[in-house]
């Protein structure tokens, strides 16, 4: 896992990003477990309002199937 | 003024003139609202990320323009639906006005590059997985990855 053993900091608030973009699926995949699951903020760090914005990116994009609901495994 | 945003996915098997075509024909439907068209290009050709119409692959066109009239935009939204080549869409509003994008020779073969690193990004998180199973069952290492190269490719 990329979060592990990391000390916690918002990755938005430390790049100046103000506006997460649903387009942006390399960011987004950060941010979503092997299932294709939302990670949680208390691993990410994220705070609590760009962890927000995150969401609804993340499920905007999982809407126009840029990105997965469910990850299974290789097919 | 608000901003809006459609992205909007199309068969993918279409030829570039039929997707010209369909291209110019959204606008045209999107200009009888009275909105006025900013951007209108297409993003590219890429993998969706679970099938739709039994389609893996999907062309997108991404749309921004300004605000026109609000019950017009409804019948615009059922066109898109009606319309059989496109697969999906999505309209999203902005927070600011969106720049106009300039088409160049260069940002096409950038967009292809980010494409291609996509692709491999999706194919580097598999063979991870792989590599995974291939610790707990102590099989051969090299095998799955060349049966799914050979996957990708029959999918291309």
């Amino acid at each position: 896992m990329a979060f592990q053993n990391r000390n916690k900091f918002c990755y938005f608030k430390e790049n100046g990003v103000h506006d997460i973009d649903y387009k942006d699926v390399k960011l987004l995949r950060r941010f979503v477990n092997d299932q294709g699951k939302i990670m949680p903020r208390r691993i990410t760090g994220t705070s609590a309002k760009m962890h927000r914005k995150l969401v609804k990116a993340i499920k905007r994009s999982r809407s126009i199937a840029l990105m997965p609901y469910v990850e299974r495994g290789i097919e | 003024m608000r901003y809006y945003e459609t992205i909007y996915i199309v068969d993918p098997n279409l030829e570039n003139q039929v997707l010209e075509n369909l291209k110019t024909e959204v606008g045209q439907q999107l200009e009888k609202t009275g909105s006025k068209l900013i951007n209108h290009r297409v993003w590219g050709k890429k993998r969706l990320a679970y099938p739709i119409n039994k389609q893996k692959y999907g062309t997108f066109v991404l749309m921004q323009f300004e605000e026109g009239d609000q019950v017009k935009m409804v019948e615009f939204m059922t066109l898109m639906k009606l319309n059989n080549s496109i697969i999906r869409h999505m309209t999203v509003t902005l927070d600011s006005k969106p720049e106009v994008h300039v088409e160049e020779v260069k940002k096409e073969e950038s967009s292809k590059s980010n494409d291609t690193e996509l692709k491999t990004d999706v194919s580097e998180t598999k063979e991870e997985k792989n590599k995974k199973v291939e610790k707990e069952n102590s099989t051969k290492e090299k095998e799955p990855l060349k049966v799914e190269k050979v996957v990708s490719e029959e999918v291309k």
